[in-house]
C-alpha cells in the first residue's frame, strides 16, 4: 500500500491554501514581492500533492483508500413517540476522491496556481487578493472533495463569498453590479441545492448503530447513505440495526425525488450555466479580474457540472433518464445559442463567455448520452475546457495589461510585436474549437460518439456546432492577431518570462490531453463503471 | 524482407521532429529551417523509397500496427498505421512532392523573415499529411484530415498581415470544416453500425464487400454520401470549392504541396480506401461520379476566364480533382488514383513553375505578362511540359491516366464521357492561353501593364531573370517525373491497376477514348493558339458576342456572392435576432426577477454600501435555518 494512505492525505491538500493565508495574514501588506512569493507557494504546493495523489490513485479500489471521517457535531433529539430507536442528526466531516472528483482536483490546483502568477497585474491591496484568492482555492478543493452533503454546501458557499468579493473589488468599471448579480443568481441556485439537500437527508440520509446507549438512528449527510439508500430501498435490513428489530423509516415517493431531481437541475444547472440562467456570467467573464475569470470559467462552473453529476445523475438516474432528451435538447440549445451569439460579439471576453455556454452544451450532451462514452466525454470536456478557458483568460490578462483593451475591432496585427503570445492565442483558440491532437476534441468526440447511440439527430445537429465554433472562435483570434498592426501597437512587448510560463504549462496538460487521452480517461473510468453499474442496477431493481 | 514496412512509422515522426526542433529554435535561426525541413523530408523520402521497394517484393503482405489510444469499457478507439501497396505509393508522392517543395523554398522565401516559421509548418503540414495517408483506420484518418486542414490553413494565412489572406485561411478552415463535420458524422454512424464498433479499413472492406446485410442499403447509402461530402469540403468539389481558388493567397510553394499534389488528393485517398462503402450504395456511387463529372467541366470553364496566373491552375486542380472522383463514381478506384498520381507531379511543375514566375515578374496577373520565354528558359521549358501533360499530349503523364478514366467513362456512362471531353476541350484551351499570354509574345511595357502596375515598377516582364537553382533544380525533376510517370499504366499495361489492387493486371484498350481524348486536346491547343497566339483582338470579340457569358465566367458563376448572401448574411441576422432576445427577453427576465425578489435586492443594496461581512453572515444564517429546518421537521413527525 502506498504511503499516502497511512496519513490524512486529503486534509492536507485542503489545509495547504488555508496555511498560506495565515502566513500571508502575518506580511505586511507593503512587501508585495514576498506577498506574492506566498501565495504562489502556497498554490504551487497542492499541485505536487495532488499529482502525487493522480498518479498513487488505486485503480483497482477506486479510491476507496482515501477517505477520511469523522464527527463533527452530534445534535441528539429526544423523541417520545419512537420506542425502538434514538434519532441522532450527525454532522459529519468526510472526504473522499473517486474517478470524478481526481481529475477535477488536479485541474483545480493547476489553474489555481497559473491564475497566482496571472495576479501578478493585480494592482490594488495585493494581500487582501491573495487571502480571498486561497480561500477559494480551500473552497474549490473542499467541493470536490466533500462526501457530506452539509460538507459540500459549506465549501460551496466559501467559493461563492471569495469570490463574490475578488469581483467585486478587484473586477473592472462595472464590478459592483456585477459582483452583486453573481452573488444573487448564485445564491439562488445554492438555496435550491440547500432545499434539496434538506430534503434528502430527511429522506435517504439516514443509518442505524448499535451504540452503548442502544440502537440508534443517525441522520447525516452522508453522501455514502444516501446513495446507498436510494439506490436500493432494502439496503437498510443489512444496516446493523435492523436485526435488533428496527422498522425501515425510508420513504421518498415519486413525487419527491422529481422534487428534489429538479431543484438540484436547476440549482446546479445556474452554475453551469444553462440556458437561460447564462446571464450572470457574461458578467463575470467581461468584469472580473482575468486572474479570476481564469478560476470561475476554468474551475467554477465545473462545480456545477460536478455537483449535477455526483447529485442529480448518480442519486437520480431513473429520473434523469426520464429526462434525458430534455437534457439533450439543453445541452443543444447551450450549443448553438452560444456559438451564434459568441459569432456576434465584439468584445473578445464576451465571445469567450459565449464560447464557454456553447462548450457546456456539450457537456451536457454527454451526460444525456446515458452510456458509459458519453459520461466520460462530459467529463473530459469539463477538465479540458477548464485548462483552455484557464489559458484563454491568462492571455487575455496579459493583452489587456499592454493594449488596455479587448474589443476586437481596436485590436488587429498583433502577432507582428507579440508572435509568442499570438501564437499561444492561435492554439488556445484551435483547442477550443476542437482541433484534433488537442483536448477539446476529445471530449466532444466522445460526448458526440455516446449521444449517436440514443439520439442521432440530435448528434447531428450538434456536428454543426463545431462549424459554428471553428467560425467565432477563428474570427476572434485571427481579429486579434492577423491583420495590419495598429500604430500604436507597434511598440508592444511580447510576454515576459512570468508569463509565458502559466501558458507553456495550460498549453502542455491540453497537448497531453489530447494526444494521449487514456491519462485521463483510465482514471475516470474507474468510476464511472462503478457509476453505469449503479444506473443499470437502479433501473432494473426500479 | 519486411523491416522498413514495419518500421514505417518513423515516416511522419521525421517531419514532425523537425517541426518541434524548428519551434523551439525560434525564428533567429534562419539557415536551420532551410537545412533541418529538407533533411527531415529527404530522410522521409528515403524510407519510403525502401519501403516501396519492399512492396514490389513477391512476397509482399500488408502490414497493419495500432494501439489502443481511449479504451472506454466495451469500447476501444484507436491509431495505427497500415502499409499497403496504396499507402507505398502515395508516400512516395507526398514525401517526393515535400523533398522538392523544400527545396525550391529555400529559393523563393530566401528574403521571408519568418522563413524558420515557414519550415516548421511544412514540417508538420509533411507530418500530419504522411499520418493520413498511413492511418489504418477511421479515426485516425479523420484526426491526421483535421491537422492537414490546420497546416493549410496556417499556410495558407502565412503573410498574416494582408487582408486577403487572413480573409482566405479562415474561409478555407471554414469550409472544409463542413465538409469535415459530415465525415465526423459518417464517423460516428460507422461505429454505432460496424460489428465490434471497428473504424479499420480492413474491416471495413470485408463488411461492405460481403454485404451479407450487415448494414442495411440506406445506412450505406447515408454513410457513403457523409464520407463523400468530407471529400468534396477538403478536394473543393462543387459546391465546397469556393476556398481552394482564394487558398492561393498562401506561398506558391505551398499551393503546389498542399493545393495540388497532396492535401486536397486527401479526399480522393479516402474515397479509394473507403471504395467498398461506395461499391456497396449504387446511388451513392452516381451521386459521385456526377459530382466529380460536373465539377470537372464547370471548374475548367471558370479557369478559362480568370486573369490570375495561380487562380486558373486553382480552378485547374478543381477540375481535375473533378476527373478522379469521377472515376472514383464509376468504379474505377485505381483510375483515381493513378490520375492523382500523375497530377501530383505535373501540377505540382506547373505551380512551381508559376512561382518561379511571380518570383521573377512581381505579379500574378497573366495579362501583365508576355515573353519571358527569351528570359526564363528553364522555366518555359518546364512548365511547357507541365502544361502539356496536363491537356493530356501523349505520351505525358496526364495523357494516360486521363484517358484511363475516359475509358472507363466511355464504357459505363455516355452522357459522362462527354461531359469528360468537354472539360478536356476547356482545359487544353486554358493552358493553352496562359502559356501564350505568360511565355510568348513581347513583353509588356508600361504602356500596356499601366504606369501604376507593380510589375513596372519592380522592372516589368522585361527585366525578368531566371530563377536561382535551388528553384530550377525542383522544377526539371517534376519535368521528368511529368513525362514519364504515366507509363506505369498504359491501355496495353495496366500495370499500376493491378499491383494496386492486388488482382490481373488488364488491358483496357479503347481507340475511341484515345483517338477522342487526344483529338479535343489538339482541337484546344488549336484553339487557343488562334484565339491568344495569332490575333489578340478574338478574346475581345468573344465578349462583345456574349458578355453576359464573360461576366458569369469572370465572377466564377456567383458562387461566392450567393453563399455571402445566404450563410454569412444569414448567420448575421440570425446573430442579431438572438442577440436582442438574450438583451431584451432574457434580459428582461432577470429584471424582473430581480425586482421580485426584494430581499436579494436589499441585501445587494447594502453590499453596495460596502457592507462585506453581509454575505458571509446570510451563509450561517443558512446553516442555522437549515439546521433548524432538519430538527423541526422531526420533532413536527
Amino acid at each position: 500500500m502506498s504511503i499516502l494512505s497511512d496519513i490524512p492525505v486529503l486534509s492536507i491538500l485542503l489545509l495547504l491554501p488555508v496555511l498560506g493565508l495565515l502566513v500571508l495574514l502575518l506580511i505586511p501588506k507593503n512587501r508585495h514581492r514576498a506577498i506574492t512569493a506566498v501565495a504562489v507557494v502556497a498554490t504551487l504546493l497542492p499541485i505536487v500533492l495532488s499529482l502525487w495523489l493522480y498518479t498513487d490513485f488505486d485503480k483497482q479500489q477506486g479510491g476507496a483508500t482515501y477517505r477520511e471521517d469523522a464527527v463533527w457535531l452530534e445534535v441528539p433529539v429526544n423523541h417520545e413517540w419512537t420506542q425502538e430507536a434514538d434519532i441522532i442528526f450527525s454532522f459529519d466531516y468526510s472526504l473522499g476522491i473517486d474517478g470524478l472528483s481526481l481529475p477535477l482536483l488536479l485541474l483545480t490546483t493547476v489553474v489555481t496556481a497559473m491564475a497566482a502568477l496571472a495576479a501578478i497585474h493585480v494592482k490594488k491591496r495585493r494581500k487582501a487578493f491573495y487571502a480571498w484568492f486561497l480561500l477559494l482555492e480551500a473552497g474549490m478543493l473542499g467541493v470536490f472533495m466533500a462526501r457530506d452533503l452539509f460538507l459540500f454546501f459549506i465549501f460551496f458557499e466559501i467559493t461563492l463569498v471569495a469570490a463574490y468579493f475578488l469581483i467585486g473589488i478587484w473586477g473592472y468599471y462595472n464590478r459592483e453590479r456585477t459582483a452583486n448579480q453573481f452573488l444573487i443568481y448564485n445564491g439562488i441556485g445554492s438555496a435550491l441545492m440547500l432545499i434539496a439537500f434538506v430534503l434528502l437527508v430527511n429522506t435517504a440520509g439516514f443509518r442505524m448503530e448499535e451504540t452503548a446507549r442502544g440502537l440508534e438512528m443517525i441522520y447525516s449527510g452522508s453522501y455514502a447513505d444516501i446513495l446507498r439508500n436510494l439506490a436500493d430501498p432494502n439496503a437498510w435490513v443489512n444496516l446493523p440495526g435492523a436485526a435488533a428489530g428496527g422498522t425501515n423509516p425510508f420513504e421518498m415517493s415519486g413525487g419527491m425525488a422529481w422534487t428534489i431531481f429538479v431543484l438540484l437541475l436547476i440549482g446546479f444547472g445556474i452554475k453551469l450555466p444553462i440556458f437561460p440562467f447564462h446571464t450572470w456570467m457574461l458578467k463575470v467573464h467581461a468584469e472580473a479580474p482575468p486572474a479570476v475569470v481564469m478560476i470561475h470559467s476554468g474551475i467554477l462552473l465545473k462545480m456545477g457540472a460536478y455537483g449535477f453529476i455526483r447529485f442529480g445523475l448518480l442519486l437520480f438516474p431513473e429520473q434523469a433518464r426520464e429526462w434525458a432528451v430534455a437534457l439533450a435538447t439543453l445541452g443543444l440549445i447551450n450549443l448553438l445559442y452560444g456559438a451564434v451569439l459568441a459569432f456576434r460579439q465584439t468584445e473578445f471576453k464576451l465571445v469567450l463567455a459565449y464560447s464557454s455556454i456553447s462548450h457546456m452544451g456539450i457537456v451536457l450532451l454527454g451526460l444525456a448520452a446515458f452510456n458509459e462514452i458519453g459520461l466520460q466525454g462530459a467529463i473530459v470536456q469539463l477538465v479540458s475546457h477548464g485548462f483552455i478557458s484557464a489559458l484563454l483568460f491568462l492571455i487575455v490578462g496579459s493583452l489587456y495589461e499592454r493594449t488596455g483593451t479587448t474589443e476586437l475591432p481596436a485590436l488587429g496585427g498583433l502577432a507582428r510585436s507579440m508572435p509568442f503570445m499570438s501564437g499561444m492565442l492561435l492554439a488556445a483558440g484551435l483547442a477550443s474549437l476542437g482541433l484534433p491532437g488537442l483536448s477539446g476534441f476529445v471530449g466532444e468526440l466522445l460526448s458526440l460518439l455516446g449521444l449517436f447511440e440514443s439520439m442521432r439527430w440530435v448528434t447531428a445537429a450538434a456536428v454543426l456546432g463545431i462549424i459554428l465554433t471553428a467560425a467565432y472562435m477563428l474570427r476572434s483570434v485571427l481579429g486579434i492577431t492577423f491583420g495590419e498592426r495598429r500604430e500604436e501597437h507597434a511598440a508592444l512587448r511580447d510576454a515576459r518570462f512570468v508569463e509565458a510560463l502559466p501558458m507553456i504549462v495550460l498549453l502542455a496538460f491540453i497537448v497531453l490531453l489530447g494526444c494521449y487521452p487514456s491519462v485521463l480517461t483510465d482514471t475516470v473510468g474507474v468510476s464511472v463503471e462503478g457509476f453505469m453499474d449503479q444506473l443499470f442496477a437502479t433501473r432494473s431493481g426500479g | 524482407m519486411d523491416f522498413y514496412t514495419k518500421s514505417a512509422w518513423v515516416i511522419p515522426l521525421i517531419p514532425l521532429a523537425a517541426f518541434l526542433a524548428l519551434t523551439a529554435l525560434g525564428r533567429n535561426y534562419r539557415k536551420a529551417g532551410v537545412i533541418i525541413g529538407t533533411f527531415a523530408a529527404l530522410a522521409s523520402f528515403a524510407m519510403s523509397v525502401l519501403v516501396l521497394v519492399e512492396r514490389f517484393g513477391q512476397d509482399a503482405v500488408d502490414y497493419n500496427y495500432s494501439f489502443d489510444w481511449i479504451r472506454i469499457s466495451g469500447y476501444t478507439l484507436e491509431i495505427g498505421f497500415e502499409v499497403t501497396n496504396l499507402t507505398a505509393l502515395m508516400l512516395i508522392v507526398v514525401t517526393f512532392v515535400a523533398l522538392l517543395v523544400n527545396v525550391y523554398s529555400a529559393g523563393y522565401m530566401k528574403n521571408d523573415e519568418r522563413i524558420t516559421v515557414f519550415y516548421g509548418y511544412i514540417s508538420l503540414f509533411t507530418f500530419s499529411m504522411l499520418g493520413l495517408v498511413l492511418s489504418d483506420n477511421m479515426l485516425s484518418l479523420y484526426i491526421f484530415w483535421e491537422l492537414v486542414g490546420v497546416c493549410s490553413f496556417l499556410l495558407v494565412g502565412f503573410w498574416y498581415t494582408k487582408p486577403a489572406a487572413k480573409a482566405a485561411a479562415k474561409k478555407a478552415f471554414i469550409v472544409t470544416r463542413i465538409g469535415d463535420a459530415a465525415l465526423l458524422i459518417g464517423i460516428l454512424l460507422l461505429f454505432w453500425y460496424m460489428p465490434d464498433h471497428a473504424l479499420g479499413f480492413t474491416m471495413i472492406e470485408s463488411v461492405f464487400e460481403g454485404q451479407g446485410g450487415i448494414i442495411a442499403t440506406g445506412i450505406t447509402t447515408v454513410i457513403a454520401l457523409l464520407i463523400f461530402l468530407g471529400a468534396v469540403g477538403k478536394s473543393g468539389q462543387f459546391p465546397l470549392h469556393v476556398w481552394l481558388p482564394d487558398a492561393m493567397e498562401g506561398p506558391t510553394p505551398i499551393s503546389a504541396l498542399i493545393h495540388a499534389a497532396t492535401m486536397v488528393a486527401a479526399g480522393v485517398y479516402l474515397l479509394a480506401r473507403t471504395f467498398p462503402i461506395f461499391e456497396a450504395s449504387l446511388f451513392a456511387s452516381d451521386v459521385v461520379a456526377y459530382v466529380g463529372g460536373f465539377t470537372a467541366l464547370f471548374a475548367a470553364t471558370i479557369a478559362l476566364a480568370q486573369n490570375d496566373l495561380k487562380r486558373v491552375l486553382a480552378y485547374s486542380t478543381i477540375s481535375q480533382l473533378g476527373y478522379m472522383f469521377m472515376a472514383i463514381g464509376l468504379g474505377s478506384w485505381t483510375g483515381g488514383i493513378f490520375h492523382l498520381f500523375t497530377h501530383a507531379f505535373f501540377k505540382a511543375l506547373l505551380f512551381l513553375a508559376a512561382g518561379s514566375v511571380i518570383h521573377a515578374v512581381h505579379t500574378q496577373n497573366i495579362q501583365e505578362m508576355g515573353g519571358l520565354h527569351a528570359r526564363m528558359r528553364i522555366t518555359t521549358a518546364t512548365f511547357a511540359v507541365g502544361a502539356l501533360a496536363l491537356a493530356g499530349i501523349p505520351p505525358l503523364a496526364g495523357f494516360w491516366s486521363k484517358d484511363a478514366i475516359m475509358a472507363v467513362a466511355l464504357e459505363q456512362n455516355l452522357f459522362l464521357f462527354a461531359v469528360g471531353l468537354a472539360a478536356a476541350l476547356c482545359t487544353a484551351l486554358y493552358m493553352t492561353r496562359v502559356f501564350v499570354l505568360v511565355f510568348l509574345g513581347k513583353p509588356k511595357t508600361g504602356s500596356e501593364g499601366g504606369l501604376e502596375s507593380p510589375t513596372v515598377r519592380a522592372g516589368g516582364a522585361g527585366g525578368a531573370k531566371e530563377s536561382p537553382r535551388t528553384m530550377t533544380l525542383p522544377l526539371v525533376v517534376l519535368a521528368l517525373a511529368a513525362i514519364a510517370a504515366g507509363f506505369v499504366e498504359t491501355p496495353w499495361n495496366g500495370w499500376l491497376g493491378g499491383w494496386l489492387s492486388g488482382e490481373e493486371a488488364v488491358a483496357h484498350v479503347s481507340p475511341a477514348a484515345i483517338i477522342g481524348s487526344i483529338a479535343v486536346a489538339a482541337a484546344g491547343i488549336y484553339l487557343g493558339w488562334r484565339f491568344y497566339g495569332s490575333d489578340r483582338t478574338r478574346p475581345a470579340v468573344v465578349k462583345e458576342a456574349a458578355p453576359w457569358l464573360a461576366r458569369l465566367l469572370e465572377r466564377k458563376y456567383y458562387v461566392d456572392e450567393a453563399y455571402e448572401f445566404v450563410f454569412v448574411r444569414g448567420l448575421r441576422a440570425l446573430g442579431t435576432l438572438l442577440g436582442a432576445f438574450d438583451t431584451y427577453i432574457i434580459g428582461g427576465l432577470v429584471k424582473l426577477a430581480g425586482s421580485a425578489a426584494g430581499i436579494s435586492g436589499k441585501m445587494a443594496l447594502r453590499l453596495q454600501n460596502g457592507s462585506i461581512g453581509t454575505y458571509s453572515l446570510a451563509a450561517v444564517i443558512g446553516m442555522v435555518v437549515l439546521a433548524a429546518a432538519i430538527i423541526g421537521r422531526r420533532l413536527l413527525s
